[in-house]
């Protein structure tokens, strides 16, 4: 879903193509784009799923202010992905309410 | 209301005192920074985002205006230039800075990674812009429905297709624009639908999308999502004059995303914090300010959207009214250079605003004529194109068929835009008087046939025609900013106004020259025939 020929845009500016893991995959993603970028680039559309209800939720705002699109990256949960940049290697879960998948939803890892 | 937080003054904390603070490095206060930079005032500007430069940054497209207002640029190389002149005069830009409070004792509180700071000045401007509002419906949480400027963050600055397949929710020149650009990075804009019975926007950035065959629905609105995680199709239904839906007139779409582009808010939280004296538009809380930008409390400003939503060129003007005015109160501008100033500022604002969409005129309440007198095109209004006759009463169109290239201009609303004039280097095309007036063909018009209009107008409302390229054949020249670019000797179908094919065509001449700014100039070759409803062409057969 990367976008190879813009008609105005000749270059996007990206950084190094690096590797990070989603949930039990590795993909690939250029350091410095929004982690956000790097998932809808792979295809990826849920991020997180609610507390209450476990219902899926995706990228709305991009500008960091809805939180729908909040993960847990590098262990730490809630993160923005819209905003947060990409560094090699990082790791970066699916959020199930406030945790891992599995673990207890309502408690904040 | 007092704001939750400890009063910044109260605390012993070392302030940093300025001359004057900007909240937001969008057009209205990167241009406010280098009104008041240039004078050699210390400046401090604070954004939120990472990059500064606010909406502009994410406009790829041609803006209306004239010179003055950098028209037929793109919005980013306008940003790009604000930001390198804002650094030429050595003002601060802080990003990543997000100002939490504002206190009329023109001090703010502003949150840097994890501390909060306060700084404090003489002058504030807010220039915090808008944000877009949203409207719920069953199935809004699904992944795949984003906002207007999600998808131009992914598409324009990230490199990254929204989707695949696309319906916009609004038709307002926010949902054409971005309808436009999702276009260019290769999505399928399904369809435009707005609950409103005639199209927000531009007519001219509605037809761009109506050639490429993009359907409009304007008195529809989303009855629902379908989807078990991510979107699967939208429901759509058509609605009646109190915008309640018709049952029965129910359509599916075939979509993954849904775009929407239902409106925006101006962000003046921080200004009713400060308690600025506030009044009511179109639903949204504004400052009450005075011609100087001035709000009611003294030694605060508020320029450009935050204000009240306009454009990037409204910004500018008002950024740097605002500064011009505190630059006066700080005594670094006597009266009369004062003066001089701010009239040129208040006369460029005040051509701004006369088109269609200016303030006073109420961006939904259409006008039923051009200012001139010609009655609106309806199609225009309902389906984002012009028809043939309807365009035949407007003065961009000349009914001749002599042997020399014709240029044909539909543009047929007020729009503050004059490009077209600017750049004929053979006096064709006059947009007489002010800017908003409907540019007109000289009658005595001798066309070079250069395509400088075509691809310098931001509405790709100009074309070429020759009606003698050869026996049985015409030529029309028409621009293109698509991906892939159609090679010379191309073969496939012609497409009306609407999108709807009308015959075969040719392309013989593909122009990119560098000066064109990346809007090729095509031209065609069609049947006769057809030639006053061919105005897009799409390649190979179907
Ligand atoms: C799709 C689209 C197409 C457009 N096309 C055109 C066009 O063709 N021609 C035209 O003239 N205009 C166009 N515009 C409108 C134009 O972009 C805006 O009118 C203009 O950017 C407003 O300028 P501004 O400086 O007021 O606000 P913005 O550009 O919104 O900038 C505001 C800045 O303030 C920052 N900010 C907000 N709150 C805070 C805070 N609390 N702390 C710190 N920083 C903060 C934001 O991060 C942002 O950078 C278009 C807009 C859109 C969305
Ligand atoms: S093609 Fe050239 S000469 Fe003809 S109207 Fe356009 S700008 Fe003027
Ligand atoms: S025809 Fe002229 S006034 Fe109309 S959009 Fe094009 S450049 Fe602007
Ligand atoms: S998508 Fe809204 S905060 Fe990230």
């Amino acid at each position: 879903m990367r976008i190879k020929n813009h008609p105005i845009i000749k270059d996007f500016k990206k950084e190094e193509l690096v590797e990070f893991r989603f949930d039990d995959q590795v993909m690939q993603g250029y350091s410095g784009e929004s982690i956000a970028a790097a998932l809808k680039a792979n295809g990826v559309m849920i991020h997180r799923y609610t507390r209450k209800k476990s219902e899926p939720r995706g990228v709305f705002c991009a500008i960091g202010r809805c939180t729908d699109c909040v993960m847990i990256v590098d262990g730490r949960a809630n993160v923005r992905t819209c905003v947060e940049p990409l560094q090699a290697g990082m790791i970066v879960e699916t959020q199930y309410g406030l945790s891992r998948k599995g673990a207890n939803k309502n408690e904040k890892i | 209301m007092k704001p939750n937080m400890d009063y910044p003054g109260k605390a012993l904390i070392k302030m940093k005192r300025y001359e004057l603070i900007i909240i937001g490095a969008g057009p209205a206060g990167l241009s406010a920074a280098i009104e008041a930079a240039a004078e050699g005032m210390e400046v401090i500007v604070f954004d939120e985002n990472q990059k500064p430069g606010g909406q502009l940054f994410k406009q790829i497209h041609k803006f209306f205006g004239s010179k003055q207002h950098r028209a037929r640029e793109r919005g980013f190389k306008i940003g790009e230039d604000l930001l390198k002149k804002a650094e030429d005069y050595g003002v601060e830009v802080k990003l990543n800075s997000t100002v939490i409070g504002l206190f009329d004792s023109k001090t703010v509180s502003v949150k840097i990674a994890d501390s909060i700071e306060h700084y404090s000045a003489y002058n504030i401007i807010v220039a915090a812009g808008a944000s877009e509002k949203m409207i719920p419906f069953p199935g809004w949480t699904l992944p795949g429905v984003i906002g207007a400027g999600a998808a131009q963050t992914m598409m324009n600055i990230e490199g990254v297709k929204p989707g695949e397949d696309v319906l916009m929710v609004g038709s307002g020149n926010v949902g054409l624009v971005v309808g436009y650009q999702l276009i260019q990075a290769g999505s399928n804009l399904k369809a435009v639908i707005d609950a409103s019975e005639k199209i927000g926007g531009y007519g001219v950035h509605a037809a761009k999308l109506a050639r490429t065959g993009v359907p409009f629905y304007t008195s529809h609105t989303l009855k629902e999502l379908k989807g078990e995680t991510e979107v699967e199709k939208a429901i759509i239904t058509e609605v009646d004059e109190n915008w309640q839906p018709i049952s029965g007139s129910e359509k599916e779409i075939k979509v993954d995303t849904v775009c929407l582009a239902v409106g925006l808010s101006p962000m003046s939280k921080l200004l009713e914090m400060a308690g600025c004296q506030m009044k009511s538009e179109a639903g949204d809380l504004i400052p009450i300010c005075d011609q100087y930008s001035k709000t009611s409390l003294e030694g605060i400003y508020a320029a450009g959207d935050v204000a009240g939503i306009e454009e990037a060129s409204a910004a500018m003007v008002e950024g740097r009214i605002a500064a011009a005015s505190i630059l006066k109160e700080l005594s670094y501008l006597d009266q009369a250079e004062f003066e001089a100033r701010f009239s040129a500022y208040k006369a460029s604002l005040e051509e701004l605003r006369q088109g269609m969409f200016g303030i006073g005129e109420g961006s939904w309440d259409y006008p039923q004529k051009s200012r001139e007198g010609y009655p609106l095109a309806k199609t225009l209004l309902k389906k984002g194109y012009l028809k043939a006759e309807e365009l035949k009463k407007f003065p961009g169109f000349i009914d001749k068929k002599s042997s020399e290239v014709i240029p044909i201009i539909e543009c047929t609303q007020n729009i503050p835009c004059d490009p077209c004039q600017d750049i004929c280097p053979k006096d064709c095309i006059k947009v007489e008087g002010d800017i908003v007036t409907l540019p007109e063909l000289d009658e005595n018009f001798e066309c070079s046939a250069c395509e400088l209009c075509v691809a310098a107008c931001p509405g790709q409302a100009l074309f070429l025609v020759n009606h003698n390229y050869s026996n049985n054949y015409s030529s029309v020249s028409f621009p293109y900013e698509f991906f892939p670019l159609p090679e010379l000797g191309s073969r496939g179908k012609a497409l009306d106004r609407a999108g709807k094919v009308v015959g075969e065509a040719e392309i013989i001449k593909v122009n990119q020259a560098k000066i064109n700014d990346k809007t090729a100039v095509l031209t065609m070759k069609v049947k006769d025939a057809i030639v006053d409803q061919a105005r897009f062409f799409k390649e190979g057969d179907f």
